[in-house]
């Protein structure tokens, strides 16, 4: 049996289902461009349904709240990795982008009196104003609006159940342009070659290179840098990862999903080793990158918790007579669903705090990504790269793009990136669809239609699912959380040797979903994101942001700070370079850092006073904190608030 | 731990036990992590579904003994039958086609609130509708999605009498009438488009659920107080 090539023409194709290329899919149709969504996926169901469903929109607090003020906030937070262009876009679209969700059937709680979405209570996730908005049904209320927004539009052709495979390019001397790509729809069960100006990557992240250790959706692997970098575009800040140190070690069903944040183990939550020893004490100050730093090196020393963890101890925090109530009930509405996993997992007893949590860190947000510009269109070339040396035609949305959080992210910030540069690189794809609408060289489409072709009825001694195992556990190992030279040296070394295998992973001829098939590309884009991970946390050569360098020190917040960019060249393979960025001026830092050392010094002091005195401060803090309405204000998994230590 | 594994591939099926290795001694597992573990193991061309883990979002939906659970968080036991969807057409595996659902709703569903301003707090039972994770289990035994393969199941229907996925089913479902009550509930919504909201309603063939005793919701709706009833009661079908 031979797979059959079906062809066809649009001027924007949009890579990806969810929150980003919903709203790119939209952005590109309303501007007048055929639109063909592609989502391996049922349409919707990406990391933007399963999150917490808080956005950024700028103003809904006050009017005080300015766009240069919420830019700088991204800045700091991203250790001064983020473009300021971009940081600007986002500061500056967040309010009307917020608005093509709410068009397609999102209802936020509204502020009568400001007539707009009603701002929760105190600013979130490192933010300086108060500028999230929560949702009724988290996430899921924003997967039904994107949802719409695909289904609805006569515009729009979509298929679910269908792998893009491959961005076909012409070259035109240096420069690269796109002219389509190559789909396989497992359930027509035939290749799609679309004829396309333009595409738009939103296919999400890779935390699936670490699964079980992560809480997101299973089809993040890598699938958008593997696409681009395979084409030859540049991504930037491969290395950062956002790891959140508090995910489940145990029960198997319930491994690497949320259990807390730093935030949440409140005043007197520690870590402790197997042996019950403290190695982290004052957890609610510390960075995620301390604390699973903490765990990891317990870990290593063998002073690891059964399932290769450590041990969450909140139970001091229930102890204190009149504070302890206060905590639980913190507990319960800072984050909720982290806390419904740790019950439905741990037991009731561990659901009470009264014993400690087995804990290890997981995978959770891809920061770095596709190198695109304000408007998600590919860069390349020195400092913030410059569209001209990029992929005409390639634009990236959402968390399938880098640049706009470097290091770390403030909290609620997902939905905006989504929503902001979805409508972004939706509207310029389909400006130059517009301006680029010459058909293409079908011959340019030919070899790889022929290779993958050959894929199916492959024969060979190795399954690509047993491969994908293999390389998840090893990827956790060696650019996971903690990485060193030695390990990144070795992780090399196993990609090479698996990348080879590739040719001998056993295929069945078979076309209409044709599961191994489909795993052997996925661990084709896991092989590449994973080897992007690697060049470029070998050249940021110390911390900085989600992991941990265990044979080096901390960037310096005073050093020059610096993005780390990959490419793949087809003659000379991977290549990393740094392009330098602009730091936050001095006086910034140094204030910055004199706060976070009062902060720790008071809260040693406070660990140390007696009982009874403790007690009493410790109510009071929780009654500022929670008000009268009995309730903390929720935190964001992955935000800055959820780690206070990391409030740059 | 023994678990039967329905197999569909290429035109061929096939029952497999699959022999469960617990990880822990009291592990109680659930059906996806078997489906892992074979995926795994012996069988890496398994075909399933799923995403989050954490009965969010909605795809990984199998049968179990012949009762549609959300694999992630259902758990199973010493003999238990893995199965595809019954309601869907099998494409490989414990894999369904999903998407003639969806593609019925295209024209059905107004946005941009019709120049209505969108600073309106919408009532809590809008939001008691968008909890809805779209897993489809509530497409069992619904008479009016029966209507789609002639009222039976789609294995019962020859290949070139299938209903085409592709063009959106003709009749609807629990999950579709949702989507049109929400519409309805939406304080943004006009009245031309709520009117609308039910003519598509009857169009899908709501008439199937004037005698039905009721849906079943795989994350706890009330579908049949909260969208067939509040529907029903709009029309003349059971006055």
């Amino acid at each position: 049996m031979t797979i059959e090539t079906e062809w066809r023409d649009y001027d924007v194709v949009v890579v990806g289902s969810g929150g980003s290329g919903s709203i790119a899919a939209h952005a590109a149709a309303e501007s007048g461009a055929r639109v063909l969504v592609v989502s391996k996926d049922p349409i919707g169901c990406s990391d933007t349904k399963i999150s917490e469903g808080a956005v950024t929109v700028r103003e809904v607090g006050d009017d005080s709240d300015t766009q240069a003020g919420l830019s700088e906030n991204l800045q700091m937070a991203g250790g001064d990795l983020p473009l300021p262009s971009i940081t600007d876009a986002f500061a500056e679209d967040s309010k009307v982008s917020y608005d093509t969700f709410r068009a397609h059937g999102l209802r936020p709680p509204i502020n009568a009196a400001g007539d707009k979405p009603q701002a929760m209570p105190l600013p979130m996730g490192g933010h300086t104003k108060r500028r999230s908005v929560g949702h009724a049904n988290n996430g899921v209320a924003f997967g039904h609006a994107g949802w719409q927004a695909v289904i609805q539009n006569a515009q729009i052709d979509y298929i679910e159940d269908a792998w893009f495979l491959e961005l076909i390019t012409d070259e035109d001397g240096a420069a690269k342009k796109v002219v389509g790509g190559l789909i396989y729809d497992a359930s027509g069960g035939k290749l799609i070659a679309v004829r396309a100006p333009s595409v738009v990557i939103a296919a999400g992240g890779l935390s699936t290179l670490y699964f079980p250790k992560t809480d997101t959706m299973r089809g993040n692997t890598g699938d958008a840098y593997a696409v681009a970098a395979r084409a030859g575009a540049d991504l930037v800040d491969m290395e950062q990862v956002q790891f959140l140190p508090f995910c489940l070690a145990s029960p198997p069903s319930y491994e690497g999903l949320l259990c807390g944040e730093p935030s949440t183990a409140s005043f007197l939550g520690v870590l402790r080793d197997k042996d019950g020893k403290v190695i982290l004490d004052g957890v609610y100050l510390r960075t995620r990158a301390e604390c699973s730093s903490a765990i990891m090196r317990a870990v290593e020393d063998g002073r690891g918790s059964p399932n290769g963890g450590a041990y969450l101890d909140m139970t001091e925090n229930m102890k204190p007579p009149l504070s302890g109530p206060y905590f639980y009930r913190f507990l319960e509405t800072s984050l909720p669903s982290a806390l419904k996993n740790a019950r439905q997992a741990l037991g009731k007893k561990a659901g009470k705090v009264e014993e400690a949590w087995e804990v290890r860190p997981g995978a959770h947000y891809m920061m770095g990504g596709i190198r695109v510009d304000a408007h998600g269109a590919s860069v390349s070339g020195n400092g913030d790269g410059d569209r001209s040396r990029g992929i005409d035609g390639l634009f990236a949305a959402g968390q399938a793009m880098g640049g706009v959080f470097g290091a770390n992210r403030l909290g609620s910030t997902s939905l905006t990136e989504a929503s902001v540069f979805g409508n972004r690189s939706g509207r310029a794809s389909a400006e130059a669809a517009r301006n680029r609408k010459s058909g293409s060289d079908d011959a340019l489409f030919a070899s790889s239609i022929d290779t993958i072709m050959k894929r199916f009825g492959q024969s060979g001694s190795v399954a690509a699912a047993t491969l994908k195992v293999q390389l998840q556990k090893q990827s956790w190992e060696c650019i996971g959380p903690v990485r060193t030279a030695d390990r990144l040296a070795k992780i090399d070394e196993l990609l090479e040797g698996w990348t080879q295998q590739l040719d001998d992973v056993a295929i069945p001829a078979y076309t209409t979903w044709n599961q191994a098939f489909i795993e052997f590309e996925e661990l084709r884009n896991m092989l590449d994101t994973a080897k992007a991970v690697a060049i470029a946390a070998k050249e940021r050569d110390a911390s900085l942001g989600g992991h941990v360098r265990l044979d080096k020190g901390y960037i310096s917040a005073f050093s020059q700070p610096y993005s780390t960019v990959v490419r793949h060249e087809a003659n000379a393979g991977w290549q990393v370079q740094r392009a330098a960025r602009e730091r936050t001026p001095l006086q910034r830092i140094v204030s910055y850092k004199i706060q976070d050392a009062w902060r720790k010094a008071q809260a040693k002091a406070l660990r140390l006073m007696p009982m009874s005195v403790k007690d009493k401060i410790l109510e009071k803090r929780y009654r500022a904190i929670m008000g009268a309405s009995g309730a903390a204000p929720q935190v964001e998994p992955g935000g800055v608030d959820a780690a206070i230590g990391e409030a740059a | 731990m023994k678990v039967e594994i329905v197999l569909h591939r290429d035109g061929q099926t096939e029952v497999v036990e699959y022999d469960y290795q617990k990880r822990e001694p009291r592990e109680k597992p659930m059906a996806l992590d078997v489906l892992l573990q074979a995926q795994a193991t012996s069988m890496p061309d398994l075909a399933f579904r799923y995403g989050c883990r954490a009965r969010n979002c909605g795809v990984c939906t199998i049968d179990i003994n012949d009762k549609p659970r959300i694999a992630c968080r259902a758990r199973v036991r010493d003999g238990d039958k893995l199965s595809p969807c019954a309601t869907l057409p099998v494409l490989s595996d414990l894999v369904v086609r999903r998407d003639g659902i969806a593609r019925q709703m295209q024209g059905r569903l107004p946005s941009g609130g019709g120049g209505n301003d969108l600073n309106v707090e919408a009532p809590d039972a809008y939001h008691d509708l968008t909890a809805c994770i779209e897993c489809y289990a509530c497409l069992d035994n619904c008479p009016m999605h029966a209507r789609n393969f002639g009222d039976a199941l789609p294995e019962t229907v020859a290949p070139e009498d299938m209903p085409d996925a592709s063009a959106g089913y003709r009749w609807g479902n629990p999950f579709s009438l949702l989507k049109l009550q929400r519409i309805r509930l939406d304080p943004v919504t006009s009245v031309a488009d709520k009117a609308a909201a039910l003519e598509n309603a009857l169009e899908l063939g709501l008439d199937a659920c004037v005698d039905c005793p009721g849906c079943k919701c795989g994350v706890g709706i009330d579908l049949k107080g909260q969208v067939v009833k509040e529907l029903l009661d709009a029309t003349d079908l059971t006055s």
